[in-house]
């Protein structure tokens, strides 16, 4: 597979996961801010905001018509849902011939479909619902690329993609949840924590409805068959790695390898009671470090690598 | 509501709609033609008398039974679809990113057995013979010491590559994908109007829109036996490999500009159809005169390359220093025999303005026959007889510059004022070896949908021609269609359309 469409590849998964995440965390936050106090709500918008962007925005708007809109619609931000998409798209549309019409079409059709949306005309109605049926859209697109497309390289780094991303993803809402100092999250608060991970059903099979912050911090790391745990993330990451670049030179794989095999040990054998005394912040930077390290190897070992150096 | 229902009918295959009830819709008259113009130009679907020809009264007689809504609905549908496919180009308008898609009519254009098969001859006779003159000028250059062409049109063309000179190309073949256009004068005779030698473009719509003309007209189409033309991509692909030194594992490449080529669409298209790699040029790297792609495992050597970037920034070693589109080495390679590369290098140098007049000579030169279908009438005022009568003909002719394209520097006779007129006849007596001159021409006009009806627009004809161990044509074309009222300009860029084009079988 060519470098540059591997390339290409990886970072359209990594903004499809993006972008599926915003949405997900929208549709739950305007379903659920209805039921909060204005004072929860607001902490818990400034926790979304970080979450999603990685940033603390100091001129956090008052009303969730401006935030929604600069999380979602404003193509000036880079994180923004919007943004997301077209640049999933374009990477797409460089690799047009490595993805099946169905992949490209389901793309295409959703970014046509959210850009020609008019960001304040969804406030008359429910404005929850243009989130769910972005992620009914969503859940097509991933249908068709698991359905209609080889599961050789290219898809293997599409799930390096996702999974690198989803990784970082759920660390950050962690984060913003689990972290020391700051406004306390409460009851409702952790019940919209598992819904934005879509996991509260599953959850609820393993654990029973009773919402224990240490259960879902547990069920959220560790557990090893929910598609949206980090364990599980990162599993998929390691199986994939193993499949990429199956030419590649054994020095050039271990590289990468090794990195992938130290991350898996730190989420194989994690314990959730030695992390709940304040040390889950320290955990889930140290995953994200290791997955920037292996994106880093990935790209220094298949795709940005010195021609010289292999002839 | 009959339209609706005679639509179903069809949709699911119904009764042919051929043995409907016989009606008589004039051209001109009728709906839905009622503004359909039969003017000067020859029209492809109606006699003068208004009545549909005989390859179009199948045709004729769906788009007199349909209600214009469905004509409607289906053209939305088929935009729609061009949109989700990312059919489309690229406008930037006030830092503003538009993408368009390149519009398309449902009624297909229809080319008869007979038609075909004289547009087939005389084609491969004019690209064997182009292909004989490139050998030639690149090789011994008899045709120059035979003064049927003056030297210093091919060393003075900025299209010809030194380069080029004495370096064999596979079988001969200069020229492996060409793309004429021909377009159909007053009298009904296709005429060659320009011969595309260097990157042409165009074929993945001529795909496209069967795609979308069958989808219109399903139940017209199977009552037709309109030929197939789905091979293409196997037929370039066989060209493409055939121009290989061995046979086996051949890898083979489309180089193209990237993402923001208005025909990245179709260089994408094609390699997904051939199952080849789309590579741009930094996925090439040339080390010790090989070619290579870099991939995720390593380097992989990459031997026929179609190349949809021109000559100039093919190599910036070579020529232009300053692409970043190309690969350092690649000409290099190409020289050494490691790489091919489709169409060769200097191709250009045969399909200028004033090498283009030349082409029945050249016919009768190379192959000893008379040519199969006639050039445009081309004045080449080179010659002194020419340059007269040019000059005395200002207002009746069409001058353009030799090495210009799109447009520039070129007078429309009909259209220039007095004043126009005498300051070009300057600059032509000054430099007449620039400038040819031809008659303007009517192109033909074929039945368009409109919005509100069917009326005739000027269309032209694309087929594209595959030469590599022998030459071959798919049956189909694009043909392009100005959507002006009345223009004669079919380019995408103006205001162009396209249209299906249906090849009967006999």
């Amino acid at each position: 597979m060519l470098s540059r469409v591997a390339d290409s590849l990886y970072w359209m998964s990594r903004y499809v996961e993006r972008a599926e995440h915003t949405a997900r965390v929208m549709a739950v936050k305007l379903e659920s801010m209805i039921e909060q106090q204005p004072e929860d709500a607001r902490a818990s918008w400034a926790r979304v905001v970080e979450a999603l962007q990685d940033a603390h925005w100091d001129d956090l708007p008052q009303d969730a018509p401006a935030i929604t809109k600069r999380l979602v619609f404003d193509r000036e931000n880079e994180s923004s849902l919007l943004a997301s998409l077209s640049f999933a798209r374009d990477n797409a549309r460089q690799v047009r011939e490595a993805l099946s019409n169905e992949v490209w079409g389901n793309l295409n059709r959703l970014y046509l479909h959210l850009s020609g949306i008019n960001a304040d005309a969804i406030w008359v109605h429910s404005p929850a619902l243009l989130f769910r049926d972005v992620l009914d859209e969503m859940q097509a697109l991933e249908g068709v690329t698991y359905s209609t497309l080889s599961h050789g390289e290219g898809w293997y780094f599409l799930e390096l993609g996702k999974y690198i991303e989803r990784v970082q993803l759920l660390g950050r809402m962690l984060d913003v949840h689990f972290r020391q100092g700051g406004v306390t999250p409460k009851y409702f608060d952790w019940l919209v924590l598992l819904k934005f991970c879509t996991a509260f059903e599953p959850y609820t099979k393993l654990y029973t409805a009773s919402i224990k912050p240490q259960k879902i911090a547990e069920f959220l790391l560790f557990d090893p068959e929910f598609p949206h745990s980090i364990r599980f993330s990162i599993d998929r990451v390691t199986e994939a790695l193993a499949r990429v670049a199956p030419g590649a030179p054994p020095a050039r794989r271990a590289a990468v390898e090794r990195l992938a095999g130290r991350l898996k040990a730190s989420v194989d054998f994690g314990q959730i009671d030695e992390l709940m005394s304040g040390g889950i912040a320290v955990f889930l930077s140290d995953i994200t470090r290791q997955c920037e390290k292996i994106h880093e190897a990935l790209f220094a070992s298949y795709i940005t690598y010195g021609a010289e150096t292999v002839l | 509501m009959q339209g609706e229902a005679l639509a179903n009918t069809e949709d699911f295959g119904g009764p042919d709609p051929v043995t409907g009830p016989a009606r008589a819709a004039l051209a001109g008259k009728d709906a839905p033609y009622a503004k359909y113009d039969l003017a000067r130009a020859y029209d492809e679907m109606f006699a003068p008398d208004g009545r549909p020809r005989p390859p179009y009264i199948a045709l004729d007689s769906r788009l007199t039974s349909l209600a214009l809504e469905e004509l409607v609905r289906r053209q939305q549908a088929c935009e729609q679809s061009f949109l989700h496919q990312g059919i489309t180009f690229t406008v930037y308008n006030d830092n503003q990113a538009t993408e368009r898609i390149i519009p398309t009519d449902l009624l297909p254009r229809i080319v008869t057995a007979g038609e075909w098969e004289r547009i087939e001859r005389g084609l491969t006779q004019r690209i064997t013979a182009l292909n004989l003159f490139l050998r030639d000028i690149y090789g011994d250059g008899r045709v120059l010491k035979d003064g049927i062409v003056p030297r210093e049109m091919i060393y003075g063309s900025k299209h010809y590559r030194r380069e080029m000179r004495g370096l064999p190309v596979p079988h001969g073949s200069y020229v492996n994908i060409c793309g004429s256009d021909l377009v159909r004068n007053e009298a009904g005779d296709f005429v060659v109007l320009e011969d595309n030698l260097r990157v042409p473009s165009g074929v993945s719509y001529m795909l496209a829109n069967r795609d979308v003309a069958r989808r219109a007209f399903p139940g017209v189409f199977r009552s037709m036996n309109v030929r197939p033309i789905e091979h293409y991509p196997l037929e370039l692909l066989a060209t493409l490999r055939a121009l290989a030194p061995f046979e086996q594992d051949v890898s083979i490449a489309i180089l193209t500009p990237g993402v923001f080529n208005s025909a990245y669409f179709e260089h994408a298209f094609l390699a997904r159809q051939m199952g080849v790699e789309l590579v741009e040029g930094r996925d090439l790297l040339v080390n010790d005169n090989v070619v290579y792609t870099r991939t995720t495992s390593g380097l992989k050597r990459i031997d026929v390359i179609y190349r949809r970037i021109d000559d100039d920034f093919i190599d910036p070693l070579i020529f232009r220093e300053d692409s970043s589109l190309g690969v350092s080495g690649l000409f290099n390679a190409y020289r050494a025999g490691n790489v091919v590369i489709a169409n060769a290098l200097g191709t250009g140098v045969a399909d200028d303005k004033a090498i283009y007049a030349y082409v029945p000579r050249l016919i009768r030169y190379y192959l000893s026959e008379e040519p199969i279908l006639d050039n445009v009438e081309t004045f080449l005022c080179r010659e002194d007889k020419a340059l007269k009568h040019v000059l005395a003909n200002l207002d009746k002719l069409v001058v353009k510059a030799v090495g210009e394209s799109g447009g520039y520097g070129m007078l429309v006779g009909p259209h220039a004022s007095q004043a126009e007129r005498d300051a070009f006849a300057d600059k032509l007596k000054a430099d007449p070896e620039n400038y040819i001159a031809q008659p303007t021409i009517q192109l033909s006009t074929a039945p368009t949908f409109v919005g509100d009806g069917v009326e005739a627009r000027h269309v032209d004809l694309r087929p594209f021609i595959l030469t590599g161990t022998e030459t071959k044509i798919v049956p189909g074309a694009l043909t392009r269609v100005a959507l002006k009222r009345g223009s004669l300009v079919v380019n995408s860029s103006q205001g162009g359309g396209s249209k299906d084009t249906w090849v009967l079988s006999r």
